[in-house]
């Protein structure tokens, strides 16, 4: 079993300006969520939105739950409201 | 997705054949004013890898809700001035019933699900736009 899960992960937008960084590479608990790897990184990066409603999360290019687990290599992304269009 | 200007007539291009008999353009507007402020530029931040296979679900969806449409759809990101457009939606179909409401639901449908984000350049500040809300940009 791993010790640990290397994830890629995406900031966009707002959460982007606030992470400082377009994306980081971090290693989590096997096991964690991705509300887990949110409060890691809100750690690290202690200006990233406190609101977690005002965040969704996506793994591998799809919205999921704060309560998807994540494995190894996903690559995880922050996103905020969206405001496409016009 | 596309950091160049839109051509809505290529779009119509794109879906126009002989058992379409109405085509339905949404194009959508970068406006000089938001919020009682006014606007000078907008930015639009895609998350690309995303984005595009959202905007495939919503073609596909509405060739399945709506038979015999077709749909083209583009979106422009980066820096565009007052006046350019920001998106257009292009829906063809047998008759104008199906290609206005299938052309309506795209638009709504994109502006909800597709992660692109406005950053709005205004004589009050820069906010980013999320949903309703805009919030000071760092």
């Amino acid at each position: 079993m791993a010790v640990a899960i290397a994830l890629r992960v995406r900031f966009f937008a707002r959460l982007r300006e606030q992470a400082g960084t377009e994306t980081v590479a971090i290693q989590v608990a096997p096991g964690s969520t991705l509300a887990d790897v949110y409060d890691v990184l809100r750690q690290r990066h202690p200006a990233l939105e406190s609101d977690r409603t005002a965040v969704r999360g996506a793994i591998n290019q799809e919205f999921a739950a704060w309560t998807a687990p994540v494995s190894d290599d996903d690559e995880v992304a922050f996103i905020p409201p969206v405001s496409g269009g016009c | 997705m596309t950091t160049g200007p839109l051509d809505a007539r290529e779009l119509e291009a794109a879906v126009t054949h002989p058992g379409a008999g109405a085509i339905c353009t949404f194009t959508g507007i970068v406006r000089d004013n938001s919020r009682g402020q006014s606007v000078t530029h907008l930015d639009y931040e895609a998350f690309a890898e995303m984005a595009v296979p959202q905007m495939r679900k919503i073609g596909d969806d509405i060739k399945s809700r709506w038979p015999g449409a077709r749909v083209a759809m583009a979106h422009r990101t980066g820096h565009l001035e007052i006046g350019e457009a920001s998106v257009v939606v292009c829906v063809s179909a047998p008759h104008r019933e199906e290609a206005i409401a299938a052309c309506r639901w795209g638009i709504d449908t994109l502006k909800e699900s597709v992660p692109i984000w406005k950053k709005e350049h205004a004589a009050d500040g820069t906010f980013w736009i999320e949903g309703h809300e805009a919030k000071p940009a760092g």
